[in-house]
Formats: structure tokens, sequence, C-alpha cells
């Protein structure tokens, strides 16, 4: 037997995935078990999970797979401390510290951990684990690979082509000049949190206007040939991977905004910043689809996979579907660091045996969910527990009501979509609704969008173009067709973050979906991720029942279980 | 301990190659000071305060 786990840990995104004779068994994200979001750090209890459920032990492993160099990363940092040795003078202490305390010997760190040989244990490369979690977990046999993020060791960019004979890089673009750290950078300087905020970006970009094209031209250079350079006096780059933006990009856009203000788009100062997120995203859009276009004209391949925390810019992505040139493109849904677990096992497994690649990825890699303890514990706290026949026609029926619904079913999902395993699931007919799911039940900005999720066979009935490999995973934005009709499942311009769905993808959510379009002839339902603002997904039951009697949520589906808060009737 | 101190070697080992692999020996003795702060960090158990005179004479 051979046993690869791959690991990312220490920067942002911990998670760990499980190949066991070269089949993906798990993967999983440290923060849906210590409830931090975007917890960074080593992915314990997350290694113990994907062990537990493979049925081994620590001991039991063939290889573990670092998925990045630290010592290339270390060779990075330790280069602009020495290059800027003045303006890194006050930050240079915290950084060693943190470099020398535990990063460099972060494979150290694993063999103690968990008891095993230092010798089992290697390392890959950034970019190539989110080159290799895209490739390999794609449907294509050949196809040009586009990774995009803050920065790596010292890429932030990497083109490739990967085919039978493995990845190949074929060009890369080196720190500073990043798109994730000029996006990073826009992301703090509108106030929200980096490595957290920028998908607040995306959704706020879609009120405002692109007047700020001038001043963005200025950060960014975009040259004829689809390569990018950024000025780097605009950004606040400390040797490690710190992002933040600098007193001259407050010179050129005006101030900053403060963090935890209250956002009213009405007001004059917010359209300002909203206008600041259109004008960044259009130039984000801009060049990541000259670095597509650059990479079909390299590899004239037809099909494209994207990785890296660029690749979940949704937005980006539709416009990249249509515009570059490609057949046909596929995202990895945890495109963020966390993926880079994945591609760092299936690197390793490549070296052992071979990876067997699945004719259809499924996101659905966490822990099942245990119902029969859920149930047990619902009874416990005092709710009204259910066994239904047809949950999904009940389901159906209160969610034609304007009632909302807690999904519970399965494995939890790989990434930050939720795709009908730990959902939220609501009607979208009603404006006001995307009122009550921001307001009273997420508790986060109005302006935030929902998305929509419809029956795949009736896809191209209200969504242009047609499903295919990224409206499987919410990874483009697609136009409604019918938007009048569901109005809170869309943005403002009538496009939604569209999930796809099949009987294969989620079999529960999909009998969901059939019985509420047999009852109100609309085939869409908005599907929103199970947690409340700032908080992880919901893994487990104990979570699921806690987000449960916190949230105005009305009711709750776990398998083919009914728990309510209130004694209504069953209808 | 043992396996502890050939872990620790292992990553030393496989640091000091990779620099010579992309011939910045110019930063070995830079390195060989980082370490030694380095294994007293980790040693001191994130003893800060040990380190810190390294660091502060270095930049």
């Amino acid at each position: 037997m051979a046993a690869i786990l791959g690991i990312s840990a220490l920067y942002h995104d911990s998670a760990a995935a499980l190949i066991v004779d070269g089949e993906l068994k798990c993967a999983m994200q440290e923060e849906r078990f210590s409830r931090l979001k975007n917890d960074q750090r080593m992915p314990l209890q997350a290694i113990a999970n994907c062990l537990k459920f493979a049925g081994l032990k620590a001991g039991d492993l063939s290889k573990i797979v670092y998925y990045e160099n630290p010592y290339a990363k270390f060779d990075r940092v330790i280069s602009g401390l020495t290059q800027h040795p003045l303006k890194t003078l006050k930050s240079a202490p915290r950084i060693l510290a943190s470099q020398l305390g535990s990063k460099i010997w972060v494979l150290d760190e694993i063999a103690r951990s968990l008891n095993v040989p230092r010798s089992i244990i290697s390392h890959s490369n950034h970019h190539r684990s989110h080159a290799a979690s895209a490739f390999y977990c794609s449907p294509f046999g050949e196809a040009a690979v586009l990774t995009i993020d803050g920065v790596g060791e010292f890429e932030s960019t990497t083109l490739s082509l990967g085919n039978e004979n493995g990845i190949k890089q074929l060009e890369s673009i080196s720190f500073p000049h990043s798109l994730g750290l000029f996006y990073a950078a826009i992301t703090a300087f509108l106030g929200f949190p980096v490595n957290e905020g920028e998908y607040k970006v995306m959704g706020l970009a879609a009120y405002g206007a692109p007047r700020f094209e001038h001043e963005m031209n200025q950060i960014i250079q975009t040259t004829s040939d689809g390569l990018f350079c950024i000025a780097p006096d605009f950004f606040n780059i400390h040797g490690e991977s710190s992002l933040g933006y600098s007193s001259k990009l407050t010179a050129l856009l005006g101030p900053p905004r403060k963090p935890g203000l209250k956002w009213n788009i009405d007001n004059p100062d917010d359209k300002r910043f909203a206008d600041i997120a259109a004008s960044a995203q259009k130039k984000f859009e801009h060049a990541v689809i000259a670095l597509a276009k650059r990479l079909k004209s390299l590899t004239s391949s037809e099909n494209l996979c994207l990785a890296g925390g660029g690749a979940l810019n949704v937005v980006a992505n539709a416009r990249i579907e249509q515009e570059s040139g490609f057949s046909s493109v596929f995202v990895q849904p945890a495109a963020g660091d966390a993926g880079g677990a994945l591609g760092a096992a299936i690197l390793g497994a490549e070296e052992h045996g071979g990876f067997k690649r699945q004719r259809e990825f499924s996101a659905a890699l966490g822990l099942p969910l245990d119902i029969d303890s859920g149930v047990a514990l619902a009874r416990d706290l005092g709710l009204r527990v259910t066994l239904c026949e047809d949950i999904s026609v009940i389901s159906a029926k209160r969610l034609a009501a304007g009632g909302t619904l807690c999904l519970a079913q399965g494995r939890f999902e790989w990434g930050p979509r939720a795709l009908g395993q730990r959902s939220i699931i609501a009607n979208p007919q009603q404006l006001a609704m995307k009122e009550r799911l921001n307001n009273v039940i997420k508790k986060r900005d109005s302006f935030r969008p929902f998305a929509p999720a419809v029956l795949e066979h009736q896809f191209q009935h209200w969504f242009n173009g047609e499903a295919n490999q990224l409206t499987k995973f919410m990874s483009t934005v697609r136009s409604c067709k019918q938007a009048e009709t569901i109005p809170s499942a869309l943005n403002t311009d009538g496009s939604g973050r569209v999930q796809s769905v099949s009987q294969e993808s989620a079999p529960h959510f999909h009998a969901m979906l059939q019985a509420f379009f047999q009852v109100t002839n609309i085939p869409v339902l908005i599907n929103t991720s199970l947690n409340g603002n700032l908080e992880p997904i919901c893994a487990d039951y104990v979570d699921i029942l806690n987000f449960y009697l916190r949230q105005g949520v009305d009711d709750l589906i776990m398998g083919d279980y009914l728990i309510e808060k209130n004694k209504g009737k069953i209808s | 301990m043992t396996r502890n101190v050939f872990s620790r070697w292992t990553t030393i080992k496989d640091m000091f190659k990779y620099f010579a692999g992309e011939k910045r020996y110019f930063f070995i003795p830079l390195l060989i000071v980082l370490v030694f702060a380095g294994i007293i960090f980790a040693m001191t158990q994130g003893g800060l305060a040990y380190v810190a005179p390294f660091l502060y004479t270095l930049f």
C-alpha cells in the first residue's frame, strides 16, 4: 500500500489531502475543525481526520509532501531584507524570528508532530503544487495551466503545459510583480482583511464604475505580449509576503477606508470606494485575460486549467472563458493555498506509482455527516425531529412558502464554496430574501450577493451558455435569462455565480431542486454557505446545530430528518 | 532526542544544499549565524529575547 499525505500550512488556509494507492481519499481544511477562518497553523486536526477516514495511522504513510520549498521561501525573504535593509529595519526581527523559529523547520515539525521518520518527508514547489491540483483533477488529458497567486517561493504567476508526461513550466513572473499582491493591497485599502476580503472587493465592484482606470494603469502596466509588471512603490513590501499599500497609493487614490465601518453604497465616500473596487477588478481582468491569451499562443491547447488565489475571482474566470480562446476551462474548487495540499499529494503519488485521475472530480472530500449523532443531539436540545419519507417534497413546499433551510448531507466540501453538502437554501423569487439572508441570518454587508443553483438539465433555459466544469463548482458568473423571476439570487446586473446541480454531483440537493421545480415551475434556489459572518463553513453535526440554534434559519435538514425549532405542523 | 537532532541536521543539510545549488555562496556566513540563532530560538521555545541581539546586530 502507498499512502501519500499532502500538507499546506503556515501562511493561510492550511489543509491536508490523502491519496492511497493512487486514489484520492479525502482533502480537508484545518479551519473546518479548528473553527478559525483561514486557519494557517499546522493542520494537525485535518491530518488526523484524513487518516481516520482512510482507516490509517501516521505510521502507515509512505510519503508526506509539503506544498512549497521552505528554503527557497527563506531565500526570497532574506534577499528582500538584504536588498532593502533600511526599509525593512523595523520588521526584520519579526520576519526572521518567524522564519528561523518555525518556517524553515517545518518539515522537522511535521516529523515530530506525526512521529514519523524525517526521511519520508519532502517538499514540492508552491506553483507546481497549484498547477498539479488543477491539471490532475481536471478531465483533460492535455491542457494549458495558469497559476496566479500573491507569491510562492519567488514566482507569483506561472504558465505551464500539462500532458501525459507531467507538467512543464513554460514561463513565470516573479515577485514583486504580482496580481495577487495588487488585489490584496486594494483589499486592504478598502478596509477588508487581506487573504479573506478579496471576494468582497469583487462583490463591491458590481456597485461601482471603473473611473480610476488611469490610476490603475499607473499601478500595473500590461504589455502587448500579454505580460505585466507592477510599480512596487505603491506597495508596502517587507521581504516576507506581508501585503499592503504605501503612502504613494493613498496619494494616488485618496484616503483609504477605515476597517469595520458599515457600508452604505449611496454615501458618496462609499461610492468612491466601490468605484476603486470596480477599477481594480477591471484591471485584474484585463491582466489575466492577456496572460490566458499568451498561454493559448504558447501551447495551442484547447483546454485551460486555473489555480492559485487569482482563480477564485469568478468574474475574471467568466471573461477568460469567453475571451481567451480556450474551448474548456477548469478551476480546482480549492484554488487558493489549501489546494496546494492536494497538488503536493498528487505530485507525491505521481512519483510513487501514479495518481488515478477521476472521471468526474467531486468537491465532497470532507468527513461524512454523522446523522445518528446529530439527530440524538437535536433531540437532547429539545428540537423537534421528524423522519420524513419524502424530505425533498417537504423542503420544497417550505421553501416555496418563503422559508429558509439549512441543508446538511454527506461529506463536507473541499474549498470555499458550499455546493449542497453544507448549505443554506432559500427561495430566490422575492428580492427581500437577499436582505433577510444578509442582515438577519448571515449578518454581513448588505451588498454581498448570493449564488443561484439550477438543475443541470434546465441550465440553458435560465442562464446563458451551457453547464460545464466551471458552473459545476460555482467558478464563473453567467447572465440570467429570466432575471426578474429570481432577483435575490443575482447581482445587480442580472448575472449570478451559478451552480449547475446534477444527480451525480449532489443527489440530495438535486432532489430538492427537482421538487421545488415541480411546486413552483422554477428550477433555481439560492445556495449560500452554511456559516455566519467570518466563520468557516460548518463541518460536523455540532457545528451545524450550533449555527442553526444561533441564527434565524427556519428549518434544518439532516439526511432524511427535518429538524425544527418550533413545533409547527408538517405540511 | 537523537531523532530530533537527526531531523534538524537533515534540514540544515538540505538548506545548505539549496543555497549552494543556487550558487548563493555569499549567503553562507550569514546563514550560519542565522541558523545558530534559529537553533537557540527553537531550543528556548520561542525565546525572542535570546535571539534578538543577533538580529539587531546584523540589521
